[in-house]
């Protein structure tokens, strides 16, 4: 037996019990903003694998950040991030907190970090 | 491909500055020395897949009405909430007098369920882990 879930449809047919008059678009556009809103709360986790390019030490997280795949990741926090190593498996990899290496790498990148136009 | 380095637990690190994750490491691959002060630089050779994320990420966009929300389904009725939440802050907004407060209590209410599934509740919602959870007590003899 399949798992209970809520389509749009069903989601709009709830809300009409108390708001008959509400127009649907509206509401998929507040259920659009709902999904946002739940997504900046650990609801969905997700794995993607990203190629490294040699010399380039940032690696774009915006909004239209893709995985190797060139699927978008669509990603909020990072919690983990694995390096593949010279067997061709994946070994966690230390987060350094502070973000202030010595050298910043400002040439050699052509997405990322943000500069004046 | 695999990568050149052996052991990246000890000689790669990441950060995140911004909208950007930062990727050092302290391998050559020629093998020249680095100075200390110059040790961590950006990874020096091409890796395919050479990157594996981990993370929170956001859910799908709502196109059509056959769709189902992509979320986890314990979080379907919060969303009804918010939904709820908004057209009772509208109507507020829209009407005066008791009609009004009583719209305005209606859409905290919903604020407030919404709150207590996603953000108090959402990791202990979602998760997949059984069983008691127990931790050893420190041991101070």
């Amino acid at each position: 037996m399949a798992v209970h879930s809520l389509t749009a449809k069903q989601i709009i047919s709830r809300i009409r019990q108390v708001f008959p008059d509400a127009p649907e678009a509206y509401i998929l556009s507040l259920l659009n903003d709902a999904l946002v809103e739940a997504g900046l709360y650990s609801t969905k986790s997700m794995t993607a694998k990203v190629d490294v390019t040699a010399d380039k030490m940032f690696y774009a997280l915006d909004d239209s950040a893709k995985d190797a795949s060139n699927n978008a990741l669509e990603l909020n926090k990072i919690y983990r991030v694995d390096f593949m190593d010279d067997d061709g498996d994946y070994i966690k990899i230390p987060r350094l907190l502070d973000g202030e290496t010595l050298m910043f790498d400002i040439t050699s990148e052509s997405a990322g970090i943000e500069q004046p136009d | 491909m695999a990568s050149n380095i052996s052991k990246p637990e000890s000689k790669v690190v990441w950060f995140v500055k911004g909208k950007s994750l930062g990727l050092v490491s302290t391998y050559s691959t020629s093998g020249t020395s680095r100075t200390d002060r110059k040790r961590w630089q950006a990874v020096d050779h091409a890796v395919s897949d050479g990157l594996l994320l981990h993370y929170w990420s956001d859910p799908k966009k709502v196109a059509a009405i056959t769709e189902t929300p992509d979320i986890d389904n314990a979080f379907h009725l919060a969303l009804v909430d918010y939904i709820k939440m908004c057209l009772y802050m509208d109507r507020a907004g829209s009407t005066s007098g008791e009609m009004s407060a009583v719209s305005l209590q209606l859409s905290q209410m919903h604020r407030a369920k919404f709150e207590e599934s996603v953000r108090r509740f959402g990791n202990r919602r979602r998760e997949k882990v059984g069983g008691v959870r127990s931790i050893l007590p420190y041991n101070f003899q």
